[in-house]
């Protein structure tokens, strides 16, 4: 059997995961603090993304029809830059709750997100019902194209791409501006990082709400692949979580690298035994973890405490 | 953690047969306020799993968020041992607890150096091989259909034996199972092992300078809980008459940790219990009246870990410690509850 396409369609898979991961790990790395809420935050923003694309909008219905007009490529611009704001608004509201768990066990964390993510998973249900959607993408993305005499989803490219992009978006924002510093340090002594005069409360809520935006990003791209129903959440905050801890907490390119690993492995295995591919990954991560016990490339953190 | 008082020598507390003699009464009067016998048979199977898992949260600090597994395990061994060993009661029950402890010891020998959110990651993943196994051996478990066919074989007692077809008498058979457990947990939370395993959620770092083998605490008492947990897997797919993959999702290993948090595990033993009773009785409450309950449920839990993460019984010991000596009406009702 040729692997080499299962590879190929494992990378792209991976970065995927990676996308998923990113706002998870934003916030896990430079706040220390667990956002389970983060994969019903992901489905949320594809929903969004979907009520702006459909024109499923409680407007007139002469706004819809003209918003109809519109060529889909521009409503699907417009979606992917409306859903995430929107999405990010609904976290901060999320974060000025888990504010209270700062300083903390970061089990409380962890619980409030996970009962945050119950809450806004049935806000889902309630609003759209238990039905499948499928997010309409504009032709130029959409479709396949032939290569190696073999037929390949253009749109997994499109993701791909996408996916870079936003992995480096992130890297300069922690690596090349002040911000991650700051707020990494204030995850560690809040007390000094304030007696500087930063306003850490500020810098936190906007860190926790990019971290959404990047979920609702992910939840848009993701959306075509996997298709739009409330389970997505659960579906991609396991991974999320599993990567950080496979690459390890606090190391930005150890979470990327495992990102791309479980790709491959859920791709690779996914040739050989489609029905079983989900389970290679926590197969690896139990690998992994048994012999290095803070992933890839861990770094100490509060929350082995 | 001196939380259970004079009560904690004894083999049977006045609080264990006030709960147990309330729960015996419940088929008399369950009809008359517009519930049915099955709920009180939820409850009381939902109330011995939670106790379990409040062994791991509870007494020995550990966030085991994945422990729907073993409840799953347990169902499903329960109907496979039936359906293809031997189809009595006991050596069912007993396949059941079996089963789960088997899983819980492997898990255990995988997880138990691991502290915080490591620990509780690495149950969440345990967990999602579990389900994932059981929803795609469709062969073995049925898969997303579900293992049916279960019998509610009769409780031999070798002079007596009892039929459990019928929902009252299995209500009065999970209530026995019950008792049972309750005394057995009682007994072990205050044994030496008890308090070693609160030592241990204390600070794992000093129990272990005292001299005490953490990660041999650590690995028993998740087996003892996951094999606790399988026990009521087993009632639950008697219960059911089959058994489905469901209990095992991440949605219901957080249902225990809900239950066991509003109701105040962290400082009570009663509080799984509570807890079980108000989660259940509030589905079919709110579930009444909206099918989004959970929203509802999402958002009392959000409140409880925000703002009183010891839960109701955390609540109700600051109302006692507030008012108990003015009132002797709650001062009573404190013999009752002890806590």
């Amino acid at each position: 059997m040729n692997l080499l396409p299962h590879i190929l369609n494992g990378i792209t898979l991976g970065l995927l995961f990676a996308l998923i991961a990113l706002g998870f790990m934003l916030v896990v790395g430079l706040m220390e603090q667990i956002n389970l809420a983060h994969g019903s935050l992901f489905a949320l923003g594809a929903y969004l993304a979907f009520v702006v694309v459909s024109g499923r909008l409680p407007l007139p219905v002469e706004w819809v029809r003209e918003w109809l007009l519109v060529p889909l490529a521009w409503r699907y611009a417009a979606a992917l830059v409306v859903a995430p704001l929107l999405t990010a608004l609904a976290g901060m509201v999320l974060e000025l709750c888990v504010r209270r768990t700062y300083g903390k066990d970061p089990l409380y964390g962890l619980l409030l997100t996970f009962g945050a993510a119950m809450v806004i998973e049935e806000l889902i249900r309630l609003v759209w019902g238990t039905r499948d959607y499928v997010l309409p993408v504009p032709p130029s993305i959409s479709g396949g194209m032939i290569f190696w005499d073999l037929i390949w989803s253009t749109y997994r490219f499109y993701a791909a791409a996408f996916s870079i992009g936003a992995i480096g978006l992130v890297w300069l924002f922690i690596e090349r501006t002040p911000y991650g510093a700051i707020i990494k340090a204030g995850a560690h002594d809040s007390e000094i990082v304030r007696a500087l005069g930063i306003d850490l409360t500020r810098l936190r809520l906007y860190v926790f709400a990019f971290g959404t935006l990047l979920a609702a990003l992910a939840g848009i791209i993701v959306a075509p692949i996997w298709g739009i129903r409330p389970h997505m959440g659960v579906d991609a905050v396991v991974p999320a979580f599993l990567i950080i801890v496979l690459g390890g907490v606090g190391s930005f390119w150890g979470a990327v690298a495992a990102g791309i690993l479980v790709g491959l492995v859920v791709g690779v295995s996914g040739a050989y035994a489609s029905e079983w591919s989900l389970l290679s990954m926590y197969i690896l991560l139990i690998a992994v973890v048994t012999f290095r016990a803070r992933g890839l490339s861990g770094k100490k953190s509060l929350l082995e405490a | 953690m001196a939380r259970h008082g004079s009560d904690a020598t004894q083999l049977v507390t006045p609080a264990m047969l006030a709960v147990v003699g309330v729960l015996a009464s419940l088929p008399l009067w369950i009809g008359q306020v517009g519930l049915y016998p099955y709920i009180g048979i939820e409850i009381v199977i939902w109330a011995i799993y939670a106790l379990s898992f409040n062994l791991l949260l509870g007494y020995t600090g550990l966030p085991s968020f994945g422990h729907g597994a073993y409840f799953g395990i347990g169902a499903y061994a329960f109907g496979l041992f039936q359906q293809n060993v031997l189809p009595g009661l006991w050596p069912c029950l007993a396949a059941a607890a079996g089963a789960a402890a088997l899983a819980g010891l492997v898990v255990a020998a995988f997880i138990s150096h691991r502290r915080g959110i490591y620990y509780a990651f690495m149950t969440i993943a345990f967990g999602q091989v579990f389900w994932v196994v059981a929803i795609k051996s469709h062969a073995i478990t049925g898969g997303e259909d579900g293992l049916l066919r279960i019998q509610r074989a009769p409780a031999d007692f070798g002079i007596v034996s009892f039929d459990l077809r019928d929902n009252v008498s299995l209500y009065y058979f999970v209530l026995g199972v019950f008792a049972v457990v309750l005394v057995a947990l009682w007994r072990l939370v205050n044994s030496p092992y008890g308090r070693i395993l609160q030592a241990v959620k204390q600070n794992e770092t000093r129990a272990a300078f005292v001299g005490y083998n953490v990660w041999l605490y650590k690995f028993s008492v998740f087996a003892l809980s996951a094999a606790l947990s399988g026990l009521a897997g087993g009632l639950f797919a008697m219960a059911q008459t089959s058994a489905f993959p469901d209990v095992m999702s991440l949605h219901y290993s957080g249902y225990v940790v809900m239950m066991t948090l509003i109701g105040g595990g962290i400082v009570s033993f009663w509080g799984p219990v509570i807890g079980a009773a108000l989660f259940l009785l509030a589905r079919d409450a709110i579930g009444a009246v909206t099918t989004a309950w959970m929203l509802w449920f999402g958002l009392l839990f959000m409140l409880v870990v925000l703002f009183k993460p010891e839960g109701i019984a955390g609540w109700w010991q600051d109302l006692r410690r507030e008012g108990g000596a003015r009132r002797p009406g709650l001062a009573r009702l404190r013999m009752l509850f002890g806590g």
